[in-house]
């Protein structure tokens, strides 16, 4: 082999010609090169690996599992994460601060308030910036109807891997009521780029709050009038009872967090367990549930959208006046330091660690995500369940590959 | 935009020098600090320092699995969810960096794991107390090339299996900025940068020699120092 | 079959033994549907406007060629491998068959863009403005484009939804070769578009026209479902103004070579 590098261009045609014994292929035509992918990729009699490729009729993103069967059981699986991997840490450090809360964005991009609030909150404490008492509040209602659209999406998705066609339609009809409200707001319907370093970029406006409003009437109803739909429906409750039941200790050691973590019975919340924000000043319960299989999780889903939706109706009547933004310098040069930050996400504890070096662009900004922690858990509820079942354990655990692959 | 770095000349990320004293009154708990100073004092590399919710402690690589264990196990600290692994490359020396929350005390607690070298970064795994930390390790090592020992499953999680470079390391130069370092001309995204010595989880090495020069043929010189032996 | 004999006739490139007539020894070029091996007899031109229809007397819909139906191949052959090892221009089902548009073609187009079947391909973010834009609210099923098909084999469109990164481009090009043809690609977001955010990443490719042929650019971050439905409308515009002849489409980047 040559020393010499040679630079190929991605314009040449030849990249993407397919080798004989691409590694898309099911077994890698490597030899495995880790003890787990040795234990994996040797087959006893009568096993077969099968792709659940990166495209697939569940809407969770691009992710592929490689599952060892035995019939129909499942008996091994290997998740291979990366396809959508797009750098987002490296352009953080290559930018500003300011550029990062836009390139967070897309990292959680159903509910991408909490992605935002990654690098706008490590900035703060690094800065040791005290946000305004509004912009708090405004922070934490768009926290709160970012959590409810994402987990309306939930119960949809979870009813459409089981199949189900209608449930979906319901929670997109919730979804697009407060997207469009968030529109009235920030201005775009899903990355909203709304948090800044030292609040929020604009004050509520009058068509934010009409539809709000309209909204706040009938929300509990409209919850209710989901969870009719599917609580009681024999079929789904057949798939779901008694399905990828994660017992407590296991779910610790495996660093789940979030409805998958409280389904099981342990409550951990950081709105609670490391209060952030005006947490501590509202008042709301952790609902937890003791089963730790999938029904527990739809239902947990359900109890957590009836306490946001309570969260919001105090910030709405505690709502402070004042400014929205602290006075902070446009060229931000950070003091040299280290800051951790964790916020309560839809899908569990999603926390930052940032370091400055003293220059106004992010030194390290490392972003982690509770679904990538999360995903660790098909490890363990999938074998044993039958490919039927696959995807419905993967929907019950709520993934996002946006984050998962940042 | 600010002032960007150059490429060659990363500077060394400033050494823990005692934060400044914080405006805002959080709470921090210095029994903590007080509690960790005395049961982990000779292992610890430099004091403990404390700024806002966080109290952070630096260790050597070779204390992790002691450490860990006592700030898991022990009831005065019950340090029992990991809540955040990353590695770090500060331009002088690899870091690993682990975030602990426990019931007993409000603050987060974040080890550094700290002087592990630039060319052959190897740090001790903690799969052994969290399961879920195995794949956070497996980005750490996917991102910056940090080996982590007793990690069943440590390949690379992000980028395709046979990718050559460690994306966020600081030598690794988006195409942009190799653009426009002064000196360095256009040069390809992907600076490969081969740690010294090498080495993978101790399994099946058959075969490795002439397999692996289908799929990469760089793979072959990454993986064996001088002169080993392909089948030991 | 009578042949005018002052027009260009149509030979066939493959004979029924299946041997190519001429040897094919440049490689086939990735992308499979730009015409990139013109046929003897075709009187394509080089430059981007449309191509005249060459006129063939023609009697009822019978081929001259018996093996037209079969993509020029012998029948047995069915492995995409050999597809490709094959001539890649397009011989599929009505290539051979230039006629003069007729009023059957018309409603030929019209079926299609009237029940054009999108491919679940959501990637990223804008996969959740393509669902919403399939959802009640802004509704594709109004023309026809409900059924996202999870398999590539029954569906007609591509839209690519979401950042393509360069794992993922292997196994959405197989995707793209899998569909079988008439088949149009729309390129939704910026990512897909040109890279979008994250043109200087590492690890993503720079629009999927990169790698594949692309019909209609949906721009925005995420483009809102209005816009998708826009972009879907005007590639059900696209699909009426060719008239049947999709090979020959405007298709790839605008950006000039060198660039």
């Amino acid at each position: 082999m040559t020393t010499e590098q040679t630079i190929r261009s991605l314009d040449d045609p030849d990249l993407f010609v397919e080798t004989p014994g691409t590694i898309y292929d099911a077994i890698p035509p490597l030899p495995p090169r880790t003890e787990r992918e040795a234990e994996f990729y040797t087959m006893r009699d009568g096993e077969m690996l099968i792709n659940l490729g990166p495209q697939h009729p569940s809407t969770h993103g691009v992710l592929r599992v490689v599952l060892k069967i035995d019939g129909e059981r499942v008996v091994d699986l290997d998740p291979v994460l990366g396809y959508l991997h797009r750098g987002v840490e490296k352009i953080c450090e290559n930018g500003d601060w300011h550029h990062a809360i836009s390139n967070c964005d897309p990292l959680e991009y159903i509910a991408a308030m909490f992605s935002e609030a990654m690098p706008v909150m490590v900035a703060e404490k690094l800065l040791d910036l005290e946000v305004p008492h509004r912009a708090e509040y405004i922070r934490v209602l768009a926290w709160e109807l970012n959590r409810i659209s994402s987990h309306a999406l939930f119960v949809g998705w979870l009813a459409l891997d089981l199949g189900g066609l209608t449930p979906i339609l319901y929670g997109f009809i919730e979804r697009d009521e407060i997207v469009e409200m968030l529109a009235a707001l920030t201005g775009q319907r899903l990355l909203f780029n709304y948090l800044r370093i030292g609040g929020v970029n604009g004050d509520l406006n009058h068509d934010f709050l009409s539809r709000l409003g309209d909204w706040m009437g009938n929300a509990l109803k409209r919850i209710e009038e989901q969870q009719k739909l599917l609580n009681s429906n024999e079929i789904f409750v057949a798939r779901t009872r008694g399905l990828g039941v994660i017992d407590r200790d296991m779910a610790r050691r495996t660093l789940l967090s979030g409805p998958v973590l409280r389904a099981t019975g342990i409550p951990y919340d950081v709105r609670r367990a490391h209060p952030y924000s005006v947490y501590p000043e509202l008042e709301f319960t952790i609902p937890t549930r003791e089963e730790g299989d999938s029904y527990a999780r739809y239902l947990l889903h359900l109890d957590e959208i009836k306490q946001s939706i309570h969260i919001i109706d105090q910030v709405l009547h505690r709502m402070p006046d004042g400014p929205v933004m602290a006075k902070v310098p446009r060229l931000m040069r950070i003091p040299p330091g280290r800051a951790y930050v964790s916020v309560e996400s839809p899908r569990g504890q999603y926390s930052a660690y940032g370091m400055s070096d003293g220059s106004d662009q992010p030194f390290r900004l490392r972003i982690h995500d509770p679904s990538f922690f999360n995903l660790q858990a098909v490890g363990l509820l999938m074998p044993g369940n039958l490919v039927a079942d696959t995807m419905a354990i993967m929907a019950s655990l709520d993934p996002i590959m946006g984050g998962i692959d940042k | 935009m600010g002032i960007g770095r150059s490429a060659i000349s990363v500077p060394p990320f400033p050494s823990a020098s005692e934060p400044q004293p914080s405006q805002r009154s959080s709470a921090t708990d210095t029994a903590l600090k007080r509690r960790l100073q005395e049961r982990l004092g000779p292992q610890l590399l430099g004091a403990v320092t404390a700024r806002q919710d966080t109290t952070e402690i630096r260790i050597g690589p070779t204390d992790v699995a002691r450490v860990m264990t006592l700030l898991h196990d022990d009831p005065e600290f019950r340090f029992l969810i990991l809540s955040d692994l990353c590695g770090v490359d500060t331009g002088s020396v690899m870091q690993v960096v682990y975030h602990l929350w426990s019931d007993a005390t409000p603050d987060w607690l974040r080890v550094i794991v700290d002087g592990l070298p630039r060319d052959d970064p190897r740090a001790p795994s903690v799969t052994f107390l969290w399961n879920g930390a195995e794949w956070a390790e497996r980005e750490a090592y996917d991102m910056f090339g940090i080996i982590f020992e007793g990690n069943r499953d440590l390949r690379r999680i992000y980028m395709p299996p046979d990718y050559q470079s460690f994306p966020l390391r600081k030598d690794f130069l988006l195409a942009d900025d190799a653009a426009r370092s002064p000196g360095q001309g256009v040069r390809h995204m992907e600076q490969t940068f081969q740690p010294a010595e090498y080495r993978r989880t101790e399994v099946l090495r058959q075969g490795l020699g002439s397999d692996a020069g289908q799929m990469a043929p760089g793979l072959q010189t990454a993986e064996l120092a001088s002169g080993e032996d392909p089948a030991r | 079959m009578e042949v005018n004999n002052d027009r260009p006739v149509i030979q066939p490139s493959v004979t029924s033994g299946g041997q190519p007539l001429e040897a094919r020894d440049e490689p086939a070029p990735m992308a499979s549907d730009q015409p990139s091996n013109p046929q003897d007899g075709l009187a394509t031109t080089r430059d981007d406007s449309l191509v005249e229809p060459i006129i063939v007397a023609n009697s009822t819909w019978t081929p001259a060629d018996p093996t037209a139906y079969n993509g020029g191949q012998p029948p047995q052959i069915t492995h995409l491998r050999e597809l490709e090892l094959g001539d890649k221009s397009d011989n599929a089902r009505w290539g051979a068959l230039d006629i003069i548009p007729t009023k059957a073609d018309y409603v030929l187009d019209l079926i299609r863009i009237n029940s054009l079947w999108p491919l679940l391909s959501g990637l990223a973010c804008c996969a959740m403005e393509m669902m919403s834009a399939a959802t009640s609210r802004n509704d594709m099923d109004r023309f026809g484009m409900f059924p996202f098909r999870a398999s590539p084999r029954q569906a007609d469109v591509l839209i690519v939804a979401g950042t393509l990164t360069t794992k993922m481009a292997g196994p959405l090009v197989r995707l793209w070769e899998q569909m079988p043809e008439p088949k149009w690609c729309v390129a939704m977001g910026d990512c897909t578009c040109s890279g979008g955010r994250y043109k200087r990443s590492y690890a993503t490719v720079e629009g999927i026209d990169r790698v594949m042929p692309v019909d209609v650019y949906v721009p925005g971050c995420p483009p809102r479902p209005e816009g998708l439905i826009y972009g879907m409308m005007k590639l059900q515009q696209l699909i009426k103004e060719r008239r049947g002849h999709w090979p020959e489409r405007h298709i790839g980047p605008t950006v000039p070579v060198g660039v």
